[in-house]
């Protein structure tokens, strides 16, 4: 009975698979060829909101250059197995180049060399990496984020004062320069200032960065300072903040623009956030990667600049454009 | 002690192969699928190599996984070995010792969280879901103590080819650390299906008291069990360092559910009893070639088997034209456990 029903369900798949093969070979072999060079655009992750303007920016890229893009990130997000999983793929599916922001300086290296080894060029952006296998480096100076984040909260505090700085994640290159530029600068200017915290990495998530920043906030009760290094922890810092009724005396300097980001700068929960230009990131590395394919001469790094953005400059024409840059214009979600 | 079959009468190789039919059908039907639709990416050497070095540290996970499941046990604390077998072999490569020893080191440190697995859950009596659960935690954070909340990297001369995709003796054709699996995988698939110990790990699965009034030494088994995918996580620490030349202890995150889930597609029974290491394997490889594969579509190549322009459009409008997009792969690996979950079930009815 049972050796029955398993038959016939076999013998079923094996029909269902051989007419899928028959219906898959009749339109012959009518594959278009490729003109336009295909870049894998490999981010750290998808869901962010940083990532989805790195999207956009790499969509305008492409269409500026004449190429296109295939946007994956890793299947889970801030995996770094994952992504290595991503680059071998990308070297699998032939592409003209690989353009990476990678989540470890080192444990992407060999699948890079790897690709590099098949021909495929590698321009690195966002965050950097210990090899210099690749054509271009096209990030932030996020050491220099990091410098005006701490001079922006040692004129808010006046020079004094009990700051927190809450880590985002081991290991992360982008993130850690940021941590340091804040640090050395406070240490050098702000010498009054007090660092009582400055080891807790709040995470990858955005719910564990706020687990860690209402710990931080309970721990300190008497605080001016809140500096976080990323879109994820300056989020959780603002909603622990504002959940605990703290904002009115702590200090929030942020990274990052996301629309809730932006919107709690104008409420008054964030007092700066230091901005990158994910989309002029996006558009540089893809227009970057397609020189190097077109066989032109590429810088070796490429920086795509930082700007405090405060609730005074807020609506100052050169800072909407980078606040507010044209994502729908190019994704269309 | 055939207790699976007592009520079909069939020899035990019948039954084991009609239990393997459905995931190997599965998994033959995933790489046709995807040879059709992704042939000049999936259906190349390098490929295989790349998705064979992919599925490693699943399998190894899934061996070890299958020994306690079919015992009637469960071992949430996978993952986190991973990570600290591969943050102990780190460390040990940073601190002078050799890749050899480095590696035993890993394997060892595996062993006694696997042997502190055993011990609550066999002699101390716990709940395994439990037990492995707190063992979880705490192998994660010693991971993270350990090294310091980073990564640990080795010397920067230090290279690895255990993981290495176009291995140094070209003639190994895959990477040693797949070598390393399939033996492992031929010696516990024997020990399993054809060793008295693997007959006791069946019977202790199926029915506890009737193993022990039979003479089975019940604490002594469970106990070996869980030691052993303890062992087999360290193992997979070892090469997951080798992968990432680096010891991160964030890594392998849930991985242990990644196993489960690859030892239930392969056909085990979760109340136990039932398993078979080549079952889990096929399981793990399933769920590896559905991730690769999902990357590797491309709409327009399917012109080539007549789909028209129009057609690759729409499926690029629907699912982005980065080939198959991630939340679909995780949509396709649960509706694979679910049908999975379900023959089970049938059989048992």
């Amino acid at each position: 009975m049972q050796s029955l029903i398993t038959h016939s369900n076999f013998r079923r798949s094996i029909l269902l698979f051989a007419s899928l093969v028959l219906i898959a070979s009749v339109g012959a072999f009518a594959a278009q060829e490729k003109t336009r060079p295909m870049i894998a655009v490999i981010p750290k992750g998808t869901t962010h909101e940083f990532w989805k303007t790195v999207h956009a920016g790499a969509l305008k890229g492409a269409s500026e250059s004449g190429v296109d893009i295939l946007w994956k990130g890793p299947a889970r997000e801030d995996d770094r197995d994952d992504q290595i999983k991503v680059v071998e793929s990308s070297v699998s599916r032939k592409v003209q180049g690989i353009v990476i922001a990678p989540l470890d300086e080192q444990a992407l290296v060999p699948s890079l060399k790897e690709a590099s080894t098949a021909k495929i060029p590698v321009v690195v952006f966002d965050s950097g990496i210990k090899w210099d296998g690749r054509s271009s480096f096209v990030a932030t100076d996020n050491r220099r984020g990091g410098i005006l984040a701490a001079e922006e909260m040692g004129r808010i505090l006046a020079g004094k004062g009990r700051v927190v700085m809450m880590r985002y994640v081991e290991g992360s290159a982008s993130t850690s320069l940021r941590e340091d530029g804040f640090l050395s600068t406070m240490k050098e200017k702000f010498p009054a200032i007090q660092i009582v915290s400055s080891d807790q990495y709040g995470g990858a998530t955005v719910d564990s960065a706020y687990r860690v920043a209402e710990n931080l906030l309970n721990r300190f009760a008497d605080l001016d300072g809140f500096y976080a290094p990323n879109e994820s922890t300056t989020y959780a810092g603002m909603k622990a903040l504002t959940d605990l009724k703290r904002g009115a005396k702590v200090h929030l300097v942020g990274f990052d623009a996301s629309e809730k980001l932006v919107a709690g700068l104008r409420a008054g929960s964030i007092d700066a956030l230091v901005v990158q230009n994910p989309f002029r990131m996006g558009e540089l590395a893809v227009t970057t990667m397609a020189k190097v394919i077109r066989g032109e001469s590429v810088p070796k790094d490429v920086d795509t600049g930082c700007t405090l953005v405060t609730r005074t400059n807020i609506d100052e024409p050169a800072i909407r454009t980078v606040l507010e840059p044209p994502i729908a214009q190019w994704l269309k979600e | 002690m055939s207790a699976t079959n007592s009520l079909t009468e069939e020899p035990k190789w019948k039954s084991t192969f009609k239990r393997l039919l459905g995931p190997s059908a599965a998994l033959c039907a995933v790489i046709l699928l995807f040879s059709l639709v992704a042939p000049e990416s999936f259906c190349t050497l390098q490929n295989a190599r790349t998705l064979s070095t992919q599925s490693v540290v699943v399998v190894l996970g899934a061996i070890g996984m299958t020994f306690v499941v079919v015992g009637g046990g469960i071992d949430l604390s996978i993952g986190s070995v991973i990570a600290l077998s591969s943050v102990a072999t780190a460390l040990s490569i940073r601190s002078g010792f050799g890749w050899g020893t480095a590696a035993l080191i890993g394997c060892f440190v595996g062993l006694m969280v696997g042997c502190v697995n055993g011990f609550l859950v066999a002699s101390a009596r716990l709940p395994a879901f439990i037990a492995t659960l707190g063992t979880m935690g705490i192998a994660r954070g010693v991971a993270k103590w350990l090294a310091n909340q980073s990564t640990i990297y080795p010397p920067e001369d230090w290279t690895s080819s255990l993981m290495a995709k176009n291995p140094d003796p070209a003639w190994l054709l895959v990477a040693p650390g797949v070598w390393i699996t399939i033996a492992i995988a031929l010696a516990l698939g024997f020990i399993l299906s054809r060793t008295v110990f693997g007959a006791w790990v069946t019977a202790i699965g199926s029915n506890e008291s009737a193993a022990r009034l039979c003479g089975v030494p019940v604490v002594r088994v469970r106990w070996t069990t869980y030691a052993l995918c303890g062992l087999l996580a360290g193992v997979a620490g070892v090469l997951q360092f080798h992968r990432l030349s680096g010891g991160d202890p964030t890594t392998a995150n849930g991985k242990e559910l990644e196993v489960i889930a690859a030892v239930v597609i392969g056909g085990a029974a979760l109340s136990g009893g039932f398993g078979t290491v080549g079952g889990s394997i096929v399981g793990a490889i399933l769920m590896a070639a559905l991730a690769n594969g999902c990357n590797l579509v491309d709409w327009n190549s399917l012109g080539r088997w007549g789909v028209s322009p129009e057609t690759a459009q729409t499926l690029s409008g629907w699912f982005g034209s980065s080939g198959i997009p991630n939340y679909v792969q995780e949509i396709l690996v649960g509706v694979v456990i679910v049908i999975a979950a379900l023959a089970d079930r049938r059989r048992h009815r």
